[in-house]
């Protein structure tokens, strides 16, 4: 087999990887991006599209400013259309179980200096005409938007490409050669590539790659639901949240949402998961048509499903190995979207310099050594070496239980768990 | 949940006989079936390609209710024998619990009535869902009066609702000529049969009675453009061809005609068994991707069966039903067979008298698909929208332009297309629909699947074989909101529903 050679091997043509890739290429670095499928093939290219500064989830504020600073260039910089508009992003409570979030989330913003304004629901129903009647307030956040993600990750490997980046798609990887701590090279379904560095941005895979250089990446798989209106006539430019859904108006008009139960499933190494939909599909029809009873006769065209992976946290996982040491880890537990040309620009500023200008030392893999192999067997135990005991933490130890319980029966976690 | 062992899809030829054959065998079947189509999902041209020539009589649900059961004379022996028909029921899912879905409670359909949906659970499944009409874009084909030749066969006979006065129909093989018999018999004048082949293609005995009945035959022609106004085409331009397909300079003939009937192919309607799971190949011959299948009719998932067109449509069972009918009473014996309702001999016993379908030595069918796609391009140029609902030309196409809408041009977008993608991988349908929206509107892409495969095979150089199925999901039927939702939710759904993966965390990023 030819060997290639490279200064840095990014695995997964994901946005995760792309835009780090990108942000390595543009600093001059010679880059390889393997993928086991396509460009966006799994939840990359299959996601809400949301985009904001993630008020609501404190450790990835500083990727969520940053990116949304980014995207605003983002289109031109990369020199293909990603449909980013930034009209904002509005997130509302049709109960008060929701408002009680909102209250919340405004406190994180405000402790971390992020502008966000609360709405009452005439000023809800005035941006959004025909929101439901049930709608009690909301958050605005104006710097939040959206985009279309197959054509964002599409933008960033093209964009790849025209500085003389490397894709190979169809091209999996099946092992790692390492020698003094270091990945010397990597073994892939197209022969070897040697590299000085590897970014593993593999989505629900990246813990079976970690695995094979010995070292616990602690993800787990789960499959979730959206689906797609008619094209409609302009009703709204922001993201949107809200009665358990997430979505969005696209430019061409349809009605994007998803949400609700996941299902907990496993993945291999270099095959591709099917993607099916369920019933739930009528589930999020009916909170859609809860949500905008103005919408309620759009008819649904399609759905579609993608497979993300979760870190016991929910939160991104972004961190150089201590060995192999030239090994970064980048898994964003669903988030990954929105924050992507952050992430990427950190990913490129660690492996550059081995530190980046954004924060990211909540999403080190050590909030995790004390968490075993067996971590979702014995989920609720080990959660007390994680960071400090908060109210997610005594949410997560109980949904772990149930994903636990729930794996063994058949599979399923439905959803919060008090 | 509503449960059956046996759920038969689809009440024409093949699925009334599977539906009786199972039935007579003691077993329980439900037999379903969406006509009559209600007027809206018909202005969508869904299932079918109607092309808006349906008459005012199709409001009346009552009516074509009465119509749709008289049509079909095998209905009344159907219910004889105790099977549960349901018509005016669509069915816009299939869900099986597969390695990433696990949850449910057993193999089910989702069905609707226009006004509301619900669930239903099989042990067996017979998919008997027919086929549907070949797109294929000329100039002016978005007019009122463009349909194909099942949506035309559905209005005439099913229906009786055909709002025509003079038709062409495009293509000269036995669908061609049998869709002209029919609409002459029923007062439609037929004034022209059009193929870019140099010779008719179909059953001699049957163009001889055409041309007898004053139908004017062009071979070696295609469409230039149907002209029109506000009520749909007026006029259809055809023009000669040469052996390389191009348009021969001063051949254009005008010809008078209201409706323009594609009748050049037909495409099993995989999509259910598509979502099901079961392993589908293409096999030209067979109008492109249909489902493997065992001399039972059961397909690749043991507990569906699959038979008449979805199995596979050649140009000789345009004329002879029986090819259907075996198929489904097949598929019946088998279905009561597999659930135990026949002891093995008692069912080969009831299948002896089926005819083994004379082997059909079915010609392969996309080259012709693709002769007519690449003249109508030569004639009508490249800026015909291939998707309508869309608006994507065949330029757009190859070019991997994104959407009008988005107004986008660049520099480093001029340089890509499908040839520059084609360095990156094996085209890919799903790609392209993504990044054109070919494929995406209100037709579910039932009208530009095929033109977009040939388009990608043409341009990448590949056989139409290596091109992958462009994917289906559910509802395979536009739903609207307010029908699909669940009236039914448990407080379980209700109350349970995350906010994400646990409460704080509502977002996907």
């Amino acid at each position: 087999m030819v060997v290639e050679s490279a200064d840095v091997v990014v695995i997964g043509a994901g946005v995760s990887g792309l835009s780090s890739a990108y942000f390595l290429a543009r600093a001059g670095k010679d880059v390889v991006v393997v993928e086991k499928g396509t460009v966006g093939g799994e939840a990359s290219g299959r996601n809400g599209g949301m985009i904001s500064e993630r008020v609501d989830e404190p450790p990835i504020i500083p990727l969520g400013v940053e990116s949304v600073r980014l995207w605003e260039t983002l289109d031109d910089e990369l020199g293909y259309p990603t449909e980013f508009t930034q009209q904002g992003r509005l997130q509302v409570a049709v109960s008060e179980e929701e408002m009680g979030e909102i209250f919340s989330d405004r406190d994180k913003a405000l402790r971390h200096g992020v502008s966000v304004d609360l709405l009452d629901s005439l000023e809800i129903r005035d941006m959004i005409p025909g929101i439901s009647d049930r709608t009690l307030g909301g958050m605005f956040s104006p710097n939040g938007g959206h985009a279309n993600p197959q054509r964002a990750v599409q933008a960033f490997a093209w964009a790849f490409q025209d500085l003389a980046g490397r894709l190979y798609q169809h091209t999996a990887v099946t092992g790692f050669k390492v020698a003094g701590g270091r990945v010397s090279s990597v073994e892939t379904t197209a022969g070897a590539i040697e590299a000085d560095v590897v970014v593993a941005a593999a989505g629900p895979q990246t813990g079976l790659l970690a695995e094979m250089v010995g070292v616990h990446v602690p993800v787990a798989p789960a499959r979730v639901e959206i689906l797609a209106t008619v094209p409609l006539e302009p009703l709204f430019d922001i993201a949107l949240v809200g009665n358990g859904l997430y979505g969005r108006q696209a430019a061409r008009g349809n009605l994007l949402f998803g949400g609700g139960p996941h299902e907990w499933t496993a993945v291999g190494l270099t095959t591709e998961p099917s993607k099916p939909n369920t019933p739930l599909i009528r589930n999020i029809a009916r909170r859609l048509a809860e949500l905008l009873p103005g919408a309620a006769d759009a008819p649904v065209l399609r759905s579609w499903a993608g497979i993300v992976e979760q870190a016991p946290d929910y939160m991104p996982i972004i961190d150089v190995l201590e060995s192999p040491s030239n090994y970064v880890v980048v898994t964003a537990s669903a988030h990954g979207f929105g924050i992507s040309p952050a992430t990427g620009k950190a990913v490129s500023e660690l492996v550059l310099y081995g530190e980046s200008s954004i924060d990211i030392s909540g999403l080190g893999l050590g909030r995790f050594a004390d968490l075993g192999p067996d971590w979702r067997r014995s989920a609720a135990g080990s959660l007390s070496s994680c960071r400090a005991a908060t109210a997610v933490d005594r949410y997560l130890a109980g949904v772990l239980r149930l994903k636990e319980t729930d794996m063994r029966r058949r599979g399923v976690v439905a959803g919060a768990v008090r | 949940m509503e449960s059956r062992p046996l759920v038969v899809v689809g009440a024409g030829v093949a699925g009334t006989a599977a539906a009786i054959a199972a039935a007579k065998a003691g077993v329980p079947v439900a037999l379903i079936d969406e006509n009559p189509i209600g007027e809206s999902m018909m202005g969508l041209d869904v299932p079918l390609f109607f092309g808006r020539r349906g008459t005012d009589d199709i409001r009346d649900r009552a009516l074509m209710l009465e119509n749709v059961a008289a049509a079909n004379d095998a209905l009344a022996e159907a219910e004889e024998v105790g099977v549960e028909v349901r018509l005016g029921t669509c069915v816009w899912g299939a869900f099986r619990n597969t390695e990433t879905s696990r949850a449910l409670d057993g193999p089910q359909l989702g069905l609707s009535d226009g006004e509301r949906s619900w669930m239903i659970r099989f042990d067996r499944l017979i998919v008997a869902a027919g086929a549907r009409d070949l797109g294929l874009a000329f100039a002016g084909w978005d007019k009122a009066g463009t349909m194909g030749a099942n949506g035309a066969h559905s209005l005439v006979s099913r229906y009786e609702a055909l709002s025509s006065r003079r038709m062409v129909v495009l293509g000269s093989g036995n669908l061609g000529l049998h869709t002209a018999r029919e609409a002459l018999e029923k007062g439609v004048d037929v004034a022209a049969i059009v193929d870019v082949s140099p010779s008719v293609r179909g059953d001699d005995a049957l163009v001889a009675e055409l041309l007898g009945r004053g139908v004017e035959l062009y071979t070696s022609h295609t469409v230039r453009e149907a002209g029109g106004g506000g009520e749909g085409i007026e006029s259809v331009v055809l023009v000669e061809i040469d052996d390389d397909n191009e348009p021969v300079v001063g051949s254009e003939k005008v010809i008078a005609a209201d409706t323009v009937c594609l009748a050049i192919g037909l495409v099993p309607n995989v999509e259910l068994l598509s979502l099901l799971g079961c392993d589908l190949t293409f096999r030209s011959e067979l109008g492109g991707y249909v489902p493997d299948h065992d001399d039972r009719m059961r397909t690749s998932v043991g507990s569906v069966f699959a038979a008449g067109d979805v199995a596979g449509f050649h140009d000789g069972m345009a004329l002879d039903p029986e090819i259907a009918r075996g198929q489904g009473r097949v598929a019946g014996i088998a279905a009561a067979e597999s659930l135990g309702a026949l002891g093995h001999g008692e069912a080969a016993a009831r299948r002896s008298d089926i005819q083994a379908a004379v082997a059909p030595r079915p010609a392969e069918a996309h080259t012709g698909w693709a002769r007519w796609l690449r003249s109508l391009v030569k004639a009508g140029g490249s800026d015909i929208f291939a998707c309508r609902c869309e608006e994507v030309s065949c330029a757009d196409l190859v070019g991997l332009k994104p959407p009008r809408y988005l107004g986008w041009e660049s520099e480093q977008m001029s340089r890509r297309s499908l040839q520059t993608q084609l360095r990156d991988g094996p085209v890919n349908p799903n790609h392209v629909k993504r990044l054109t929206r070919a494929g995406t509107g209100h037709c579910q892409g039932r009208l530009c699947r095929e033109q977009v495969s040939l388009l990608l095979a043409e341009e990448s150089g590949t056989d139409i074989a290596g091109i992958p199925l462009m994917s289906y999901r559910p509802p395979v039927r536009p739903l609207p909101l307010s029908v699909m939702w669940p009236h039914e939710e448990t407080d379980q759904m209700r109350g349970d529903w995350p906010k994400w993966f646990s409460p704080t965390h509502p977002v996907l990023g």
